[in-house]
């Protein structure tokens, strides 16, 4: 769970595409999935981006994180069931138009967190800063605040940890099997947690400006991200995957 | 001395400083300056230390010269400070810091990147440096540094020593003229603290300043060439850490610890046995003023004692080497822990520990060592049942640890963790300490009267909130609730850092009084002058095997063993073994500053 938006590297046309194209691909692939309503074309959304994974190496980071959302997903179906009663009754409460909205529903849920996790996985992040400011002319200061978050959601998620292990070793039952004691005890640790936070997050501001944050403009990054005939290629077939969705 | 006469790069004039949140920082210093009517010069070229107790302002001072004061932390600021002539009031955060380069004592907030290069290229970036010179740049810096390897790793994956590499690396390469350091070394172990004070001492021959915080006095002693010492937000000492050093009385009476040779000269000077102000600093300093001392009245040939002196002479230093000696109900007992042929892997493969043997008895003090990586913090993982052993069996206290849940080996195996803000979570120091007695079921009432009584022995303020204690009292109020619960064994995770040398007496002390009740300690620790002071037995770990186990001394006299495993033996243990060597076989065997102290004197009478 912790290393899900870790960087695989690698030198597939997936690494070497411009980091905004990638984001394209993934938004393309989202709103593509939002806008199917057929299950041939939700499913081929899904395969397009697990062969996308398996061509960059990334398919373990796409495994990990589906074994987090297919419980999820499971829980959405039993709502959606739950929710919607038109259609022929199949099996005790459930019906075929909520079998039918809440699979798709599921299969909306995959679709639309895969495809960001990949692309995330095979971009470095600073390459995405850097791009966005460059191609995207989005302010600096935003796309730093964006990847620094990201950033720590691996040190904040490591901190959890030691604090939880910390307790454990105290003789808090964190090692119960009932889920709701776990965050019953879970939830007063938020405090502390948040306490080095913020104290992180200072000192991270205080070493920016130390190194000339506020120096820096458009063109202070050393590489350059151009797009390219294959970015321009790839954009192409995003469209045409966005007209896709909305055809079928 | 001679290089403030160059000229001066940070000028501080009566610098006072107080942070003005009286809600936090308050209840640390009573009168609330940080930093009080502090004056010096700094000299381009110099490579200076900073050392003080906890509280003493050294993080503060570093905040004046890097310009985080006053443009990051607000407060109230008297006095003047001028970095290359300018006053650091009148310029802004960036242009100060293009001349002074910081590196933060949490290296993890420094890093804006994820990757070693882009990290390095940041500030590059950022102040402006042409593009066609930054390649050079990146490069020349991660060779000075020594981690021309590294450049395409991610920062994630580094060790911690890289990782300070790193952070330094990233800020020479804008090429400040002064590089300010907050404890560098705190979370390495010895062999990378002095990889990193090599490298900073390669940074000096390239021209540029360091001013560096450490707690290690002896790398301190052996790298800088002038020395501040600090107390209460005071400039108490300042001079060449000869100088320093022989003021020995009075930095113990502020809480600083002394080199342990700078210490034997000292003892020595006061029996008026040597002259002068200039203490020895490194081991060959102190075994050549040993041997000058004793040699010209014993001659090699008189000196080669005969084996019943030997014995009796024993005898007398047991008794002068203040090391506690084996505790007779160690012998004979039931093991409390045991661990059995015990293999474990992390998943990944990345890291693994293989065939761990080991027994601990009540009242005993163990002592793991090893390199950062040996596998030491897992071992202590395995102990309180945090990790069940793939291969082998665990028993703590009489329970195999994979049988029961981790909460309820924490009724026999209390743990003290490195970080002490990992175990606090109540909002009164008296909740926090009875917490862990309520958990294992104690009447509330019986659990505070308890707490109270401990809290009291500790001289803790009961009713302060844990969170707004200083680091140091932080970590006692953490020891307090691991006392409390009155365990059969004590689990200590690097007890020591992060604290200085008086607060690591008393936690020290602590620890001592409670394997005197019979409990059993057992403690990872990497300041191996606190592991030769307080443990009778030693573990030494290397890449995730026990290489030997037994008596301290035994372990730490032995030279190969110790090389094998990465860990630098006490300075005293170094010295004595030198003197035994070299000078005469009775210095063998000494672990104390006294013991080789009244040797040496008996030794000068007796020629």
């Amino acid at each position: 769970m912790v290393n899900v938006i870790d960087y695989v590297p690698g030198d597939t046309l997936l690494h070497r595409l411009n980091p905004v194209t990638k984001l394209g691909i993934a938004a393309a692939i989202i709103i593509a999935t939002f806008l199917a309503d057929t299950y041939p074309m939700l499913l081929g959304l899904l395969v397009l981006t697990f062969a996308l994974g398996a061509y960059a190496r990334a398919t373990s980071k796409l495994v990990s994180l589906l074994k987090l959302l297919v419980p999820l997903a499971v829980v959405m179906l039993l709502l959606q069931t739950a929710f919607v009663r038109g259609g022929d009754p199949v099996f005790a409460w459930m019906t075929t138009d909520g079998l039918v909205t809440g699979s798709k529903a599921c299969l909306r849920l995959l679709g639309v967190a895969l495809p960001l996790i990949l692309m995330l996985s095979v971009t470095k992040l600073n390459d995405l800063a850097n791009a966005c400011v460059e191609v995207l002319h989005i302010p600096y200061r935003y796309a730093f605040t964006f990847t620094t978050a990201l950033r720590f959601v691996p040190v904040f998620s490591q901190e959890m940890n030691a604090i939880m292990e910390a307790q454990t070793a105290r003789g808090v039952e964190y090692d119960t099997k009932n889920p709701i004691r776990k965050l019953q005890l879970m939830l007063p640790l938020c405090v502390p947690l948040l306490v080095s936070s913020v104290g992180k997050t200072d000192a991270t501001a205080l070493a920016a400006e130390q190194r000339g944050f506020y120096l820096r403009m458009r063109e202070s990054s050393f590489k350059r991200y151009p797009m390219v005939g294959r970015d321009m290629a790839v954009l192409v077939a995003c469209v045409a995957l966005v007209v896709a969705g909305v055809l079928l | 001395m001679t290089a403030r006469e160059e000229k001066p790069i940070i000028e501080m004039t009566h610098v006072t400083f107080s942070y003005d949140a009286p809600a936090e920082g308050g209840a640390e210093n009573n009168d609330d300056a940080a930093l009080r009517d502090v004056s010096l010069i700094i000299g381009a070229g110099e490579f200076v230390g900073v050392i003080g107790p906890s509280g003493a302002g050294k993080s503060t001072l570093a905040s004046v010269m890097s310009g985080a004061i006053p443009h990051h932390y607000h407060g109230t600021l008297y006095g003047a400070t001028l970095v290359d002539g300018h006053d650091t009031c009148d310029v802004t955060l960036t242009d100060i810091s293009q001349v002074v380069g910081s590196v933060l004592q949490d290296i993890d907030t420094q890093m804006v990147a994820s990757v070693v290069e882009d990290e390095m290229l940041f500030g590059l970036e950022n102040f402006g440096v042409p593009h066609d010179q930054i390649e050079a740049r990146v490069a020349q810096t991660l060779e000075t540094v020594g981690i021309s390897n590294l450049r395409d790793r991610e920062i994630a994956t580094l060790s911690g020593g890289q990782k300070q590499k790193v952070a330094i690396a990233a800020i020479l390469a804008m090429r400040p003229r002064v590089l300010v350091l907050d404890e560098p070394t705190a979370a390495l172990d010895p062999a990378s603290s002095t990889l990193v004070f090599e490298t900073l001492r390669k940074v000096r021959e390239e021209g540029v300043t360091v001013v560096v915080i450490e707690q290690k006095v002896a790398l301190l002693s052996e790298y800088c060439d002038r020395i501040l010492v600090m107390s209460k937000g005071a400039l108490v000492l300042d001079g060449t850490p000869r100088e320093v050093f022989s003021h020995g009385d009075e930095l113990r009476r502020i809480g600083v610890d002394s080199p342990r040779v700078a210490r034997v000269y000292n003892s020595l000077a006061k029996d008026g046995l040597v002259a002068g102000t200039a203490p020895c600093l490194t081991v060959p300093e102190a075994e050549k003023l040993i041997t000058d001392l004793v040699q010209p009245e014993t001659k090699t040939s008189c000196h080669v004692a005969s084996a019943e002196e030997d014995a009796r002479e024993s005898g007398f230093r047991a008794g002068s080497k203040h090391v506690a000696a084996p505790r007779p109900h160690a012998e004979g007992a039931e093991p409390v822990v045991s661990l059995e042929d015990v293999s474990f892997a992390y998943p990944g493969g990345t890291a693994s520990v293989d065939h761990l043997d080991m027994r601990v008895f009540p009242g005993e003090v163990v002592g793991i060592v090893g390199q950062n990586g040996a596998g030491k913090t897992t071992l202590t993982k395995l102990l309180n049942g945090l990790l069940r052993p793939a291969f082998g069996t665990v028993r703590m206290a009489g329970l195999d640890t994979r049988e029961v849940p981790t909460s309820a080996i924490a009724a026999h195996c209390a743990t003290l963790f490195q970080n002490p803000d990992y175990q606090l979570c109540k909002d009164t120091v008296l909740e926090e300490v009875s917490f862990g007695l309520t958990l294992q079921g104690v009447d509330e009432n019986d659990a505070r009267e308890s707490a109270g009584a401990v809290i009291e022995r500790f001289g803790l303020p009961a009713d302060e909130a844990p969170f707004s204690l200083s680091r140091g009292q932080r970590q006692m109020v953490a020891l307090a609730s691991v006392a409390v619960m009155e365990p059969e064994v004590v689990l200590l995770d690097e007890p020591t850092s992060g604290l200085d040398y008086r607060e690591c007496m008393t936690v020290m002390d602590t620890v001592s009084d409670m394997a005197e009740r019979g409990c059993a300690v057992i403690m990872v620790c990497h300041d191996m002058e606190v592991v030769s002071d307080f443990a009778e037995r030693i573990v030494v770990m290397a890449n995730g095997r026990i290489l030997d186990r037994g008596g301290t001394l035994e372990m730490f006299s032995n030279a190969p063993l110790m090389r094998e495993a990465s860990v630098k033996a006490p300075q005293v243990i170094e010295l004595s073994e030198a003197l035994a060597h070299d000078l005469s076989p009775e210095f063998a065997g000494i672990s104390q500053v006294s013991g080789i102290v009244d040797l040496t004197e008996k030794m000068v009478r007796r020629g």
